[in-house]
């Protein structure tokens, strides 16, 4: 028998069946990120990490930048980061991801909120959160409602800066969330400002084409069951003795009239409001694009499937869908078209390398989710319990979110890891002599293999520099 | 917020309403109103009852699914012993299912309901002088008919009121008096007599309405600066394919001497009862009324969608679940067959001919969006 064979897995199937397809035991509640893999060992395709960025000797643009400065060299703090996004004003082109309804987020999601706020960055929220946590009032004492989560940003938003995206699936729905949020007179103002965006959500990067799966107690498995979904095994049936259940959600039903007329159709009832879409890694991603596009979208996020992992079926995650890189290979394309929809790209982004060469390449801004969940849940010495492998252990999660419950210190820890990317940003983008957004392209990259420079029309970096560049840059529309 | 200059109407209607509401109502002008009110509900009731052979129903107050709200209007939950039922926002698949089996059992398919609704409209229609929160309308559903068939029960309905209330003209005279100086700065048509139209209504297609009001804005230019300065509003864009907003549906209406109709709106308008022309994709047979002189729309109606493969696309374009519609959609699998109806405003019809101001002077407890009286 070949060593390699997996054993183990099929052991785990046939042991516990339906529950080991996915990567863990169906309680969510503890501190569980998951996520694609970072190192190169276990990846199987090409990442940003195989682009690099390439400075050049001659900088005209830094010799114009002086001119302005009059009386000092330009350094790179001087960089500007902010830009415009769906209109939205940014200070930086990084979205904190839509994130729902899972507890160990939901828990710090209002500290975040706050965080994002204070530093002009747009704020997502993703689906379900009214449904499980409270629309205006708190379901659990210790959990932050959904109107806490939109006042604590309101609140402490920086003037002229940010906006929020407010996603709605089913069950949210069938309460009717967006009408609600729309009518609600505590938000008017913001809308009349246009500070509120709502966000169809059409995919999530790990399960693209599949629904949102959960698992659920009895109470809410009918609960769920009497808003129209799809729950294993019947909760009704008094017969069946189980504890848990899954709760199926639909991936919802697209065609391109749908997707067309939906978009036309939120515009038309809700003019005050801005209608964005996040879509997944879809091999048809160039056409979800234009359909939004022709139908007025005001943006468009999509979540490369390294991203918006959840509770996904480790068969997806290791074989669906686009990488992030191909679905910056697909927004390559629709800049080509001419298309200047603000395009958000997410799916493993955490530092500001990627960030660059993802702007680069012809998005508007970077989508972040579990950078924001783990420096949310982080406490002191959390990263030396990490280094050495502490959190095996399930109970030395608990102990530290005892001991450390998250606090306004967590304000301070998002927006300390949001400032290392915005100065790595800085960095990168003045060693290619430039000091806006606008100004990066394609030229400022080169790639590591061949058939990802064909692909892209970069330069691969062993090839003889001195050809001049045939690819005309791609400019992010500003 | 529509606040009624005060000079015109003894009181300030707006703050009374909040304070005062008995002032309101003890007001001898404002009980004219709700006579008339009486009388343009009996108009109704007799023509429809009478020479259109209907028959009225009490519709439901609840039920677990209501029309999808359009434009933003909430509806409203009410827990029904462990379910969630929803207060009727509009009644058309409950219209739909019930005209189309009372033909199966060998009678008439033709039934209207005097309906209250409730829709918790967005806070920006509080400025159009013609929402309300809680409103009567008059709900009608014919079995075997089109978009057209219903226009034209539409237009004998509202020519027989304008006939019924001209006779009532003394009733009213006080009413305009009362109000005649809240007319100009409401965007309204003084009012001197009940004319009973002549001709038959005019018929627009809504392209036809939206290039009538694009040319009418290309040649005064001001316009919009004026509607903004009037009510108080930014004014939205006009647009071919979405909904007429409001104040678009003023200025129209402010062209007019007589009521007419529009029809054919684009599909993202409307919810997806409204069935789409075979021929003509991405319109809708579909139509509204609109009063002259300013007072705007009055009916809104369609042909509805019966075919279930029809009308399941058509609730993804407005991100519905499928699984609270089951009911709906297997009444349309087994027995799904064209009708068509509409419903009038009755509010709307009462501002219309007591040429109110607002329509929040058509009623003694009116629910006006962000307004908070008994």
């Amino acid at each position: 028998m070949p060593t390699d064979y997996p054993y183990a897995q099929i052991i785990r199937r046939a042991r516990k069946g339906r529950e080991a397809i996915y990567p863990y035991k169906g309680d969510e509640s503890r501190f569980s990120v998951f996520g694609a893999n970072v190192s190169d060992k276990v990846r199987k395709f090409y990442t940003l990490e195989d682009l690099m960025i390439t400075a050049p000797q001659f900088t005209p643009h830094r010799l114009e930048k002086s001119f302005d400065l009059i009386s000092r060299e330009p350094f790179f703090r001087d960089v500007d980061t902010s830009v415009k996004i769906g209109g939205f004003n940014t200070k930086l082109p990084i979205v904190q991801a839509s994130m729902g309804s899972p507890e160990d987020w939901n828990i710090v999601a209002d500290l975040s909120a706050k965080a994002c706020a204070q530093l002009g960055l747009i704020y997502g929220i993703g689906e379900n959160v009214a449904a499980t946590w409270g629309y205006d009032e708190r379901v659990n004492k210790k959990q932050p409602c959904l109107m806490d989560r939109i006042l604590e940003y309101f609140e402490n938003r920086v003037d002229g800066y940010g906006g929020i995206l407010i996603q709605q699936n089913e069950e949210d729905a069938q309460n009717e969330l967006w009408n609600k949020i729309y009518s609600d007179i505590r938000l008017k103002d913001y809308f009349d400002e246009g500070l509120i965006a709502f966000e169809i959500k059409g995919g999530q990067g790990a399960k693209s084409g599949i629904g949102g799966e959960k698992i659920v107690d009895r109470e809410t498995a009918l609960r769920l069951q009497d808003n129209g979904y799809i729950i294993h095994p019947d909760p009704s049936d008094e017969n069946i003795d189980v504890k848990l259940y899954e709760r199926h959600s639909s991936p919802d039903i697209f065609t391109e009239e749908i997707l067309k007329n939906r978009i036309l159709k939120l515009r038309n009832d809700y003019p005050r409001a801005k209608i964005w879409l996040k879509t997944g890694p879809y091999r048809d991603l160039t056409k979800v694009i234009r359909v939004a596009t022709d139908a007025g979208i005001d943006a468009i996020t999509i979540d490369g499937k390294e991203g918006g992992t959840g509770m996904s079926p480790t068969v997806a995650l290791q074989n669906l869908g686009l990488p992030t890189l191909a679905c910056l290979r697909s927004v390559k394309k629709i800049r080509e078209e001419g298309i200047e929809t603000s395009i958000i790209l997410s799916g493993r982004f955490f530092d500001g390398a990627q960030v660059v060469k993802a702007l680069a390449l012809g998005v508007n801004a970077v989508a972040m989710g579990r950078p924001f969940l783990i420096a949310a849940n982080a406490y002191p010495f959390s990263d030396i319990f990490l280094m050495f492998n502490l959190y095996k252990f399930g109970w030395m999660k608990k102990i530290g979110r005892i001991v450390f419950p998250p606090s306004e210190r967590n304000i301070n820890y998002i927006t300390n890891f949001v400032e290392t990317i915005k100065l790595e940003m800085q960095l990168l983008i003045s060693s290619l002599g430039k000091y806006s957004l606008d100004l990066l392209g394609s030229e400022d990259l080169m790639a590591l293999k061949k058939d990802l420079a064909d692909s892209f029309e970069l330069k691969f970096i062993f090839d003889d520099n001195e050809v001049s560049l045939t690819n005309e840059s791609i400019k992010i529309s500003t | 917020m529509a606040v009624v200059n005060e000079k015109s109407s003894n009181f300030d209607f707006l703050s009374s309403l909040t304070s005062d509401i008995g002032q309101i109502i003890a007001d001898p002008a404002m009980q004219r109103v709700y006579e008339a009110y009486d009388k343009v509900s009996q108009s109704m009731r007799s023509y429809l009852s009478g020479q259109e052979g209907f028959l009225e129903f009490k519709p439901p107050l609840i039920g677990p699914v209501t029309d999808p709200g359009t434009r933003g209007a909430k509806q409203t939950e009410i827990e029904f012993y462990g379910k969630n039922y929803k207060f009727m926002s509009s009644g058309i698949l409950y219209k739909q299912l019930l005209a189309i089996n009372r033909q199966k059992a060998g009678y008439p398919g033709r039934i209207y309901f005097f309906a209250d609704n409730l829709r918790m409209e967005p806070l920006e229609t509080a400025n159009t002088d013609r929402h309300l929160a809680e409103f009567i309308q008059v709900d009608l559903e014919i079995v075997d008919a089109d978009h057209f068939d219903a226009m034209e029960v539409a237009e004998g309905l509202v020519r027989n009121v304008y006939k019924d209330m001209s006779k009532h003209e003394d009733l009213l005279k006080p009413i305009w008096s009362k109000f005649e100086d809240s007319w100009g700065p409401r965007g309204l048509t003084p009012r001197t007599e009940i004319k009973v139209p002549s001709k038959q209504f005019k018929k627009y297609e809504f392209e036809e309405a939206v290039a009538i009001l694009q040319s009418h804005i290309d040649e005064n230019p001001t316009v919009i600066s004026e509607i903004e300065e009037r009510f108080k509003i930014k004014v939205n864009t006009l647009r071919p394919d979405m909904e007429l907003p409001w104040e678009y549906e003023w200025l129209l209406s402010s062209m007019h001497e007589e009521p007419f109709f529009i029809h054919d709106y684009p599909r993202g308008a409307r919810g997806f009862y409204d069935r789409e022309y075979e021929d003509k994709k991405g319109y809708l047979m579909d139509f509204d009324l609109l009063f002259p002189h300013g007072y705007g729309e009055a009916i809104s109606g369609a042909a509805r969608e019966y075919d279930h493969r029809k009308v399941i696309p058509r609730m993804k374009e407005s991100g519905e679940s499928l699984g609270k519609y089951k009911w709906y959609l297997d009444f349309l699998h087994k027995h799904g067959k064209p009708t068509a109806g509409f419903g009038i405003g009755l509010e709307r019809t009462v501002r219309y001919f007591c040429a109110l101001p607002s329509i929040m002077m058509a009623l003694p407890y009116p629910k006006v969006p962000g307004v908070f009286n008994p």
